[in-house]
């Protein structure tokens, strides 16, 4: 099936932007603070770095684009120190070549990450998160609180901002919190400030502030790596971008040098190399969502699921499309619309009600929502179906169970076929099997699937997907959440995009491509810019 | 847990609870040794098959609520409350000139009911409130014992109808009824922790609750199970040390708690939740009392028993550690 | 949770502490006076020592059930000094004080190498030092404290009013709460111990990025109580003269629901010396009140069980609360 790595070249495209790299390399100059080469990353079985090159000059806010996946998040791990490249990288700092990159060498260069968690005390104030750090690595005996509070002052002064430092960080709202994640970033003398999805928390005007703050720090020399899925706003306030795909680093661009087409051409230009199924055109209305609304999740949702199709939701990570997924399921309920199961309306308050009425849910985290662990396969097997296996006083057959998880070993070919192993120790794509085998014994009519072939290597998903696919032809109706968009093109029938917590397109499975659905995602990304 | 072939049955009794017992064994050896006069003598196996299970019920009423992720410090309050007012019918019913049967039968529903609420209560503040069972139980456990004080003053309940006595004393085909009564719980436990559908969705819980909740399992209905399931050990408990004591008073076996956690971790009960065993706790018990009431015979002083007591439990909760990490790595 | 409610809270507790005693002193008329507030004082320095000690470990988001046994120990073994060694003064508050510490540390090193519950832990200290300190005193008082110990205890500040010909001043014992108070405040305030104290129980994991060395902090934490268990124990003897080792059973319970009462919170990061120091006040008001309407003390239990259950289930709820309230996606506006 599919044994090939997944960067397939695509030709045209990918000349053309090592092209444009080549243009753009002229080599270290003054003017550059970070200069990376032959930077690869190898996990067990995949290889999520290939050859990567960055370089960023000071005082330049430069942008990371990519899709989900693409290798984003483990750049800024290397960059920080925190994994390790493989051998052969080169990491040149203001011109000296970094030998080994640790978490405090990092820092002591001046590179500095704001995580979307920020590590800030909610219960203390907003001077002390700022600037106890210095006094955190001094060893100060007796705190200083005037000094403490007037550097904190000075940063939030350098940022431009204004914000009451007496104030308990907890009572911010998380917009101000950032911001008093970026200060405290000062007071460590950042150099290279890496921001990991810093908007995605935040409303328009609280990004208008986030960038006002953005423009001073540049102003004052300071370099940002901004990383981000939201292109509009990295349209907006980045000097130059820089695009990876697959692992892979395909350019850096400036403003001039991008439009929409490019760009979704640069992210998503590569073969599809899934087995795409044909593609059927069910009718048999089984499961009508009207009108599901959440406040700070997603709005006016609708739509519509067939009988024995697979309805692929995909968009930009941060749609919304997960939270659709949990409020049907219930454990995310919305604040209002209605639900129709095979015509009746139905109210389903939590999973319980889900399970009752016949819908199972994958979730995206299947280690720590799907599986438990440290159980057997057999006991995560058997959970959902403990009123189909107990005997009238309510003890559970022995006989039946064995059998059950025996025929679910067999019929989804789970290795090893031992039905007592640790469900930890099985591989991803057996983990995997083991959640929908889990499901499938309770015989649902719908499945909700939430990234079903996350973190599992090439050949096993080919494998889920045929199973998906077989389970379509079955008569189950399939809900799916990806954000592999060729994922979505083997095997969706129909196919809504999500952005921004709304739905802004459908299509048909069969006709739909790659650039069409992520122009959805993204929607007219320059104009957006522009206003 | 779910055994699905003989062989790894066997294979897995040859590891936990085989290597307790052994120990058990071991020790019983080694008291006999040292002092067979008075150890190995039938008056003191006869006191210990009279003490050890209320202990015993203790340990698995703790043991119930660990493995579902919990841990219950009201146990010994729970069962004074419930002697206590239990007590207080039968010594009323009792002096009222009520008949006998009537005042056992209306004491023992007391006992069940004041338990059960109190297992009630801590269902709700878990389940419902959501509280973490460690300070829920820490704040029934005080309250108990308040309404014990307020109800007794300090002083204990006595007045018990004789046959009240036999519960604690008599014996059935001479084996003593305490025994029969703990056989009975540990035999029900087993059935209704590990062989039953309501055990796997607890273990489960205790190991993972988002997971479980996912799998559509009502978790807070498995919660208010287990608390109200403990309550009712708790009951049975207090029933057989009421009887022994003929009295009931809020102090009564509030060394307990303490020990019934020991035994538990002991056993092999995780103490955060998800694996645990029956048969564990219970050779832990056995063991735990060799231990107490060996060195009660060697006129080692009961205050040092509490000492040795405390350290065995942090010397189990420290051995309990590093199995943790074993069983990651393995 | 805002920090400007935890001020309230402080604030709450004042305005409860004033309806309290006004309610109090209207039904009794002994309440108000001079000497009722003068035993109050006295009898209560220990809980409020105690309590601070108590607000180190909730502040992290712990629970120490041994303070109880701790305090026994220390007892007997300052008992034993002075009837045994001698009375002087410094030496026994030396000595108490190494023993609380001494104690403090072993829970520290368990609790901060084992990463257990430090209640599991510390019920485990707790049996092992009450059964020592039973075993050593058999459960029996020690009497025979020498007189100067004893002229000590009964050492007044200041002439404040007139009982039959003496003037009664402040008890010594007072400035021993002070002093607590001022030293735990000042550490809380002005040093990273106690600014890491309130970063553990704020975010563990953040504490750790930080760099704050939480296995330090931690056996610090406990030595620090210790200490103070260790001043509070040779406090409590001067004022009994008299060591009773049974004394302090089931006594942490209220030592945490007076913390509790006074706005610490149970899930760790919220509390303060002054708010603690409400919480002991009212709590011992109200036993107080009890005690003056001739309603039985075994109400007392009770209460402590309700303030515990309310105290947790409203940090609970406040928590959940704050939530439910953070927004997961940025809707784009129509």
């Amino acid at each position: 099936m599919c044994g090939e790595p997944k960067w397939v070249d695509y030709g045209d495209e990918e000349s053309l932007a090592v092209a444009v790299v080549r243009r753009e390399r002229k080599g270290m100059n003054s003017n550059t603070f970070l200069q990376i080469s032959k930077i690869s990353k190898t996990f067990p079985g995949v290889k999520a770095l290939n050859n990567i090159s960055l370089e960023v000059e000071r005082g330049e806010i430069h942008a990371l684009i990519g899709e989900n996946g693409a290798g984003k998040s483990t750049l800024i791990k290397i960059l920080s120190g925190v994994n390790q490249p493989d051998a052969g990288a080169e990491i040149y700092i203001e011109g000296k070549k970094i030998e080994v990159m640790t978490p405090l060498e990092s820092l002591r260069r001046g590179i500095v990450v704001i995580y979307q968690d920020f590590s800030l005390f909610p219960n203390t104030s907003v001077a002390e998160n700022i600037a106890i750090t210095t006094d955190i690595e001094n060893g100060t005996p007796i705190l200083n609180w005037r000094r403490i509070r007037s550097s904190a002052r000075a940063a939030l002064a350098r940022l431009g901002i204004d914000i009451n430092i007496d104030t308990a960080l907890g009572e911010l709202s998380v917009a101000k919190q950032q911001l008093v994640a970026i200060a405290r970033a000062l007071t460590y003398d950042a150099k290279l400030l890496i921001m990991d999805e810093p908007t995605s928390a935040l409303s328009k005007g609280e990004v208008e502030l986030l960038f006002k703050v953005m423009r001073n720090l540049k102003e004052s020399g300071i370099s940002i790596l901004f990383v981000s899925h939201k292109l509009d706003e990295l349209f907006a306030i980045s000097d130059r971008f820089s695009v990876l795909r697959d692992g892979k680093y395909l350019g850096t661009f400036g403003e001039d040098e991008l439009d929409d087409d490019r760009l979704i051409s640069l992210m998503v230009g590569r073969k599809i190399e899934y087995t795409v199924y044909p593609k059927r055109k069910c009718d048999d209305k089984v499961l009508e969502v009207r009108n599901f609304n959440k406040i700070g999740n997603f709005k006016d949702i609708s739509f519509v699921v067939n009988r024995g199709e697979i309805l692929g939701i995909t968009g930009l990570v941060g749609a919304g499309r997960t939270e659709v997924l949990k409020a049907i399921y219930g454990i995310n309920r919305q604040d209002s619309g209605h639900l129709f199961l095979e015509g009746k309306e139905i109210t389903i308050g939590s999973a319980q009600d889900a399970v009752r009425h016949g819908i199972a849910y994958m979730p995206e985290n299947r280690l720590r929502e799907g599986l438990v662990l440290r159980k057997s396969m057999a006991d995560n097997i058997a959970i959902t179906v403990t009123d189909r296996l107990v005997d009238r006083v309510g003890l559970l057959d022995r006989g039946k169970l064995r059998d059950l998880v025996e025929e679910w070993i067999r019929k989804l070919n789970i290795k090893p076929a031992i039905a007592d192993m640790l469900a930890t120790k099985l591989s991803g794509g057996n983990q995997q099997r083991v959640v929908i085998a889990k499901w499938l014994a309770l015989n649902p009519k719908i499945l909700l699937v939430d990234e079903p072939t996350n973190g599992i290597d090439v050949g096993a998903k080919a494998d889920i997907h045929k199973l998906l696919r077989d389970l379509a032809e079955s008569g189950i109706s399939i809900i799916m959440v990806s954000s592999e968009l060729p994922e979505i093109l083997a095997i969706a029938d129909r196919v809504i995009v999500m952005r921004r917590g709304k739905i802004s397109g459908e299509f048909d499975g069969a006709t739909a491509t790659q650039e069409e659905i992520m122009n959805k995602a993204i929607l007219g990304v320059r104009q957006q810019a522009a206003s | 847990m779910i055994h699905v072939s003989t062989e790894k049955l066997i294979r897995r009794f040859k590891n936990k609870e085989a290597v307790l017992f052994l120990i058990f064994i071991l020790l019983f050896a080694l008291m006999s040794l040292i002092s067979p006069g008075r150890f190995l003598t039938w008056r003191n196996l006869q006191s210990m098959a009279y003490q050890l299970p209320e202990f015993g019920i203790f340990a698995i009423a703790m043991m119930v609520v660990i493995v579902s992720g919990g841990i219950n410090l009201s146990i010994t309050f729970t069962a004074a409350l419930a002697s206590i007012v239990g007590g207080l019918v039968l010594s009323t019913l009792s002096a009222a000139g009520t008949p006998s049967a009537i005042v056992i039968i209306a004491g023992i529903a007391t006992f069940l009911v004041v338990a059960l609420a109190c297992g009630a209560l801590n269902g709700l503040v878990v389940a419902s409130i959501g509280v973490t069972p460690m300070l829920a139980t820490l704040g029934t456990m005080t309250l108990f014992e308040g309404v014990c004080l307020n109800i007794t003053k300090g002083g204990a309940i006595s007045g018990f109808p004789d046959a009240f006595l036999w519960f604690g004393g008599g014996t059935v085909l001479g084996v003593p009824f305490p025994l029969i009564v703990f056989i009975l719980v540990v035999i029900a436990t087993h059935y209704i922790m590990e062989r039953s559908a309501f055990g796997l969705k607890a273990y489960m819980t205790g190991c993972n609750p988002t997971v479980t909740a996912y799998s559509g399992v009502n978790v807070k209905k498995i919660l208010y199970g287990i608390y109200l399931f403990s309550g009712l050990l708790c009951a049975l408990a207090g029933i057989l040390m009421s009887s022994r004591y003929n009295s009931a008073k809020e102090s009564y076996g509030s060394s307990y708690l303490m020990q019934g956690i020991s035994a538990a971790v002991l056993g092999g009960t995780d103490i955060a939740g998800g694996y645990g065993k029956v048969a564990g706790t219970v050779i832990a018990v056995m063991i735990l009392q060799v231990i107490s009431t060996g060195l009660n015979i060697f006129g080692v002083n009961r205050y040092i028993t509490n000492v040795i007591m405390g350290g065995i439990l942090i010397l189990v909760l420290a051995l309990n550690l590093i199995g943790r990490g074993e069983k990651a790595i393995a | 949770m805002k920090l400007k409610l935890k001020q309230n809270r402080e604030f709450g507790i004042l305005a409860i502490l004033i309806v309290v005693s006004t309610v109090i002193g209207l039904n009794s008329s002994a309440f108000f006076t001079v000497e009722n507030l003068f035993d109050i004082l006295k009898s209560n320095v220990v809980l409020g020592m105690l309590a601070i000690g108590m607000l180190l470990v909730i502040l992290t988001g712990g629970i120490d059930v041994s303070v109880g046994s701790m305090i026994a120990a220390v007892t007997v073994v300052v008992g034993q000094f002075l009837v045994h060694v001698t009375g002087n003064v410094v030496l026994a508050i030396l000595v108490g004080t190494a023993a609380g510490t001494f104690l403090g540390v072993i829970n520290g090193i368990l609790i901060a190498k084992m990463r257990i519950p430090p209640i599991v832990v510390t019920l485990g200290t707790m049996s092992i030092i009450i059964g020592l300190t039973l075993y050593i005193t058999n459960g029996t008082w020690i009497t025979g404290v020498p007189d100067n110990f004893i002229n000590f205890g009964r050492l007044t500040i200041g002439s404040f009013y007139r009982q039959g010909d003496d003037m009664i001043g402040l008890p010594v014992q007072f400035l021993f709460l002070v002093f607590t108070a001022i030293l735990t405040w000042f550490m809380l305030k002005f040093t990273l111990f106690g600014r890491g104290i309130y970063a553990i129980g704020g975010s563990r994991a953040s504490a750790q990025r930080v760099g704050y060395n939480l296995d330090r902090i931690t056996i610090f934490l406990y030595a620090y109580e210790g200490f103070i268990i260790g001043l509070a124990g040779v406090v409590h003897t001067s004022i009994m003269r008299q060591v009773d080792p049974n004394a302090f059973s089931g006594f942490e319970m209220q030592v945490i629901a007076a913390v509790v009462l006074g706005g610490a919170s149970t899930l760790g990061g919220y509390g303060s010396v002054f708010g603690t120091i409400l919480g002991v006040a009212l709590f011992t008001v109200i036993n107080n009140g009890l005690i003056l309407m001739h309603i039985p003390t075994f109400w007392q239990k009770i209460v402590v069980g309700i303030v515990l259950i309310t105290s947790i289930g409203f940090d609970v709820v406040q928590k959940r609360y704050w939530e439910n309230h953070t927004t997961k996606v940025d809707i784009e506006e129509a």
